[in-house]
């Protein structure tokens, strides 16, 4: 793959954020809303991982791919957390 | 360009994209937990055609546990307390911020490398992880615990009180 690709990556990203901070808004319920973080989490990730993929970094080359990982685990650990909170009740 | 990558890309990008939507739509846990499951499906398919074959697979894994858990049907409704005139104020900032994120990458250029790792670089990743940047994995590691021993702890308590 060429970087033709580096900015629908980037765009792609950008888009995946502002989908996860409309969602926080827009969702009436906060229990709901928290599902959003996991969408502008991995919208980081994907720049990341696509900087580390086209761009020439000071750092390790795969640095970008290592802090897209943890930020997906991060966000099943945020969102655990935001359930977990919120507590048991009736399904609605 | 490799078609075949860049078919990858888009298609995963759209899968994704509409996941994110249809997440903030859809009515019931249910459908929002297909959604977010949708979201880390295209995800997983966004890291492969970047050649990020290990991350793809903890997204996977990770996004399948999200979707779980909002799709579980015994957590409580918490209404918000904002009116709809604040909810529509929100949703135009988000537009306002994919607007400048996307203006920011049109704009911003940099130097670029020609990628010599694999397609799926466990091996380099986890290096990377454990020996690298072992004080920020650990860091995560106990941001995780710490996250799911409250929300065990939370949820034990909550369900004891009624």
């Amino acid at each position: 793959m060429s970087t033709d690709l580096a900015f629908p990556v980037l765009f792609v990203a950008s888009a995946l954020v502002a989908t996860g901070v409309f969602v926080v808004a827009w969702r009436r319920d906060l229990t709901a809303a928290i599902a959003g973080i996991p969408l502008i989490f991995g919208g980081a990730g994907v720049a990341f991982a696509g900087v580390s993929r086209f761009a020439a970094t000071g750092g390790p080359p795969l640095f970008g791919q290592e802090v897209a990982a943890l930020l997906a685990v991060v966000a099943l650990a945020l969102v655990a957390l935001g359930v977990g909170i919120a507590g048991r009740g009736t399904p609605r | 360009m490799d078609s075949l990558h860049a078919i990858g890309f888009y298609v995963s990008a759209a899968i994704s994209v509409g996941g994110g939507l249809a997440l903030a739509f859809l009515p019931g846990r249910g459908s929002r937990g297909v959604a977010l499951a949708a979201t880390g499906l295209g995800l997983a398919g966004l890291y492969l055609s970047l050649s990020a074959g290990f991350t793809a697979l903890v997204a996977l894994v990770c996004y399948a546990g999200c979707a779980l858990l909002v799709a579980a049907p015994h957590y409580r409704v918490i209404d918000n307390a904002v009116g709809g005139l604040w909810r529509q104020v929100g949703a135009v900032a988000a537009a306002g911020l994919f607007a400048l994120l996307a203006f920011a990458a049109w704009r911003g250029d940099f130097f670029h490398a020609i990628y010599y790792s694999g397609d799926f670089g466990s091996a380099s990743v986890g290096r990377l992880l454990f020996a690298h940047d072992a004080l920020a994995t650990e860091a995560v590691g106990a941001l995780v615990l710490a996250a799911m021993a409250g929300a065990t702890m939370m949820w034990r308590g909550r369900g004891r009180g009624r």
